[in-house]
């Protein structure tokens, strides 16, 4: 397995019951490439996000992540991968500081004090950090959600619909943030109904629908117009 | 395996327990000699006890089943596991009921906490609480945590036999017999009990084989359900 | 750093924070608390008033309620730990996913062995009870019968956060599959309230350890397939 292909899928499904979510998706991503998949609500982003965060097992179909089975090997291929979804996974309460502790020693952070003050330097949350998390506004719930996904430097960035009910502050410091570890050689995928910031990030797009990839290629010479017009094509 | 559950063989299958069953039946109430000191009321014996052991038959298909299920994920040992589960119960609910109807007049009462009665009741509870938890059949999640449910059940009937049996010490014993068996059984008795026993045994698995094929088409039909809806939503 | 190594750090990361969110809160050992004593105190009016017939039954009265409290203490943990999804953000983070199972599992017991401490002294009064007489008896009757239903009760709290009613099938669960430990538990307290020793009640105390390490051995072996989404 060439270790430049960062994510390597080959005919995944997934079935819930008689419910088929995904139906045979191919995948490949390179090292330091960010991927946009577009898709209309029940296209099964979200379960094959879920699938590459190693949550839930697929029904077929190989995985691998940075060359090792993401299904055999899940424990190995966990500490790689950084997941931003819609629920926060933080503990309301517990202490903005706290709760990135808690993560940092489930992920064996070194030097973990400084490492949490770097993070919320990032996300802006530096004074507050104090304060328990319930207090918190939703805004700066979110921030927090994205300290803690990059708190043990992932490799794998796996983001499902990060745009979707963020403030305009949260977003600016999530696109700063998401431009700059792109240029770190971090690996991004993205779900998103976002057309025009997940271009402006994205070195290729998907588009996904039905549970099958329809449409996938680099973003290069795609304009917003374009890629609408392929939306609307691929998206019966 | 699933090939042995196909419909050739099923007529045949049916036809040899509807006579086994016929043939015990005439067995226990014309051929067998009453019992010395309980009377005709002692040949519920054969029924009571043939279930029992049916019912814990059924459960260790569903333990067996279970496991199979958290190792190969086929569809097919989860609705094994389904069936045996559901049959298992209703041959428990047997003997819970023909239990009293033999305790009443030998013991005096309607229940005396007999170890293997009481077991049979707390694997009852265990098994109907198994049933709750698959209300919704093949959804996989489910379908894991009553496998593991059906792990942990059989895994317990020991324990719990050890602990009720401690527990029945301290109770008064009922007056006339000793549960579970009978003051001996002849040679005939054991003869006529064993194919009674049989007769259960293949009507377990006729049913057995009937239910999971009903279960494997029931999942069939949702699929294509669900595939026709999909098609009918573009 | 090697699995174990891995494997103790998560588990104490996991039961500092279980701890810590609940020495802010106290919701659970509160809720556990006040429920056993009312169960104790409701059971003593349903008797009567001979204090001989409450002295026989006060073992079963104490474990009943114990195991009540035990299904309380569960669901508001169940509960805490649903809100932000919390689960789905440890799981990403587990290396070894047996280890949830036993922070999970040690906390239920603190929780436990905390609510026995303080309603103890109450039953001495109440019961006219002298626990004192063999503590050390008494710890290990309690201790192993409360890992016991730390044990079964985590496993099943855990399985059940997803089902529909979930509040009414922890219970339906729990309370079967626990039997063989709640007739030993209750009958060693109560041969040790009758002025029994430890001798007497060696074999309810072989009962309650097979139960234990069988359980818990399952357990580890069977939490993967419970936490997979």
């Amino acid at each position: 397995m060439s270790t430049e292909m960062m994510v390597h899928l080959e005919g995944v499904m997934k079935r819930f019951g008689a419910m088929t979510a995904l139906r045979g998706i191919d995948l490949q991503i390179k090292r330091g490439h960010c991927l946009g998949i577009f898709g209309p609500n029940g296209a099964g982003k979200t379960t094959l996000l879920r699938i590459l965060a190693t949550l839930i097992r697929p029904s077929a179909g190989t995985i691998y992540i940075a060359g090792r089975d993401a299904v055999r090997e899940a424990e190995k291929v966990r500490p790689l991968l950084g997941v931003l979804s819609h629920r926060t996974f933080l503990y309301g309460h517990l202490t903005a500081c706290e709760n990135l502790r808690f993560y940092g020693r489930m992920f064996g952070v070194k030097k973990l004090t400084e490492r949490i003050t770097e993070v919320l330097q990032v996300v802006g949350l530096e004074a507050n950090s104090y304060q328990l998390v319930r207090t918190y506004s939703r805004g700066m719930q979110q921030r927090l959600a994205i300290a803690r996904t990059i708190l043990h430097r992932p490799a794998l960035l796996l983001l499902d619909e990060p745009y979707t009910g963020l403030d305009q502050h949260a977003t600016g410091i999530l696109q700063e943030l998401l431009l700059q570890l792109r240029s770190e050689s971090c690996t991004i995928i993205m779900s998103t109904h976002d057309l025009h910031r997940g271009l402006n990030l994205c070195d290729e797009i998907a588009i996904q629908c039905r549970g099958k990839i329809v449409y996938s290629s680099t973003s290069l010479g795609v304009d917003m117009q374009g890629l609408e017009e392929l939306y609307n094509t691929y998206v019966e | 395996m699933q090939m042995m559950f196909a419909s050739k063989g099923r007529t045949l299958h049916a036809v040899i327990v509807y006579f086994s069953m016929l043939f015990a039946m005439f067995f226990v109430f014309i051929c067998a000699p009453n019992e010395k000191i309980q009377g005709i009321v002692q040949k519920i014996f054969y029924f009571h006890v043939s279930s029992a052991i049916t019912m814990f038959f059924a459960f260790f298909i569903v333990f067996v089943a279970s496991i199979m299920y958290l190792w190969k994920r086929s569809d097919w040992w989860d609705a094994v596991a389904f069936s045996a589960a559901e049959i298992g119960v209703v041959f428990c609910t047997l003997v819970l009921i023909t239990g009293p109807i033999w305790g009443r007049p030998i013991w005096g009462t309607w229940w005396s906490w007999d170890p293997t009665l009481t077991l049979t009741l707390v694997l009852w509870l265990i098994y109907v609480a198994y049933l709750m938890l698959r209300i919704d059949i093949h959804d996989p999640k489910r379908a894991r945590f009553a496998a593991v449910l059906g792990i942990i059940g059989f895994v317990d009937v020991l324990l719990i036999r050890w602990s009720v049996e401690k527990w029945r010490t301290l109770h008064p014993k009922p007056v006339l017999i000793q549960e579970g068996g009978t003051t001996g059984l002849t040679s005939t008795m054991l003869w006529i009990f064993m194919f009674c026993l049989g007769a259960f045994l293949l009507l377990f698995f006729y049913l057995l084989r009937e239910r999971t094929s009903i279960t494997q088409s029931r999942h069939a039909l949702e699929v294509l359900r669900q595939e026709i809806d999909d098609l009918l939503a573009r | 750093m090697s699995s174990s190594k891995i494997f103790i750090q998560q588990v104490f990361a996991l039961l500092a924070k279980d701890l810590k969110t609940e020495w802010r809160t106290r919701e659970i050992f509160t809720s556990m608390f006040v429920f056993t004593v009312l169960v104790v105190v409701v059971f003593n009016f349903a008797i009567g008033a001979d204090t001989e017939l409450i002295r026989q039954v006060a073992s079963g009265v104490v474990w009943v309620a114990l195991l009540f409290a035990t299904v309380l203490g569960l669901q508001r943990a169940g509960h805490m730990e649903s809100e932000e999804d919390s689960l789905q953000g440890v799981l990403l983070a587990l290396h070894d996913r047996s280890a949830l199972f036993v922070a999970k599992m040690v906390a239920q017991m603190l929780y436990l062995l905390g609510v026995v401490v303080c309603t103890l002294p109450l039953c001495s009064i109440w019961f006219r009870i002298d626990f004192t007489a063999c503590i050390g008896a008494f710890g290990i009757v309690f201790v192993l019968g409360i890992l016991g239903l730390s044990i079964v009760g985590t496993l099943f709290s855990i399985m059940v956060l997803h089902t529909r009613a979930h509040e009414v099938m922890l219970p339906i669960l729990f309370l079967p599959v626990s039997i063989p430990l709640t007739i030993a538990a209750v009958y060693a307290t109560a041969q040790l309230i009758a002025g029994k020793g430890l001798k007497d009640i060696a074999d309810y105390l072989a009962l309650l350890s097979v139960f234990d390490i069988i359980f818990f051995m399952l357990s580890i072996m069977v939490f993967d397939y419970i936490v997979e989404g």
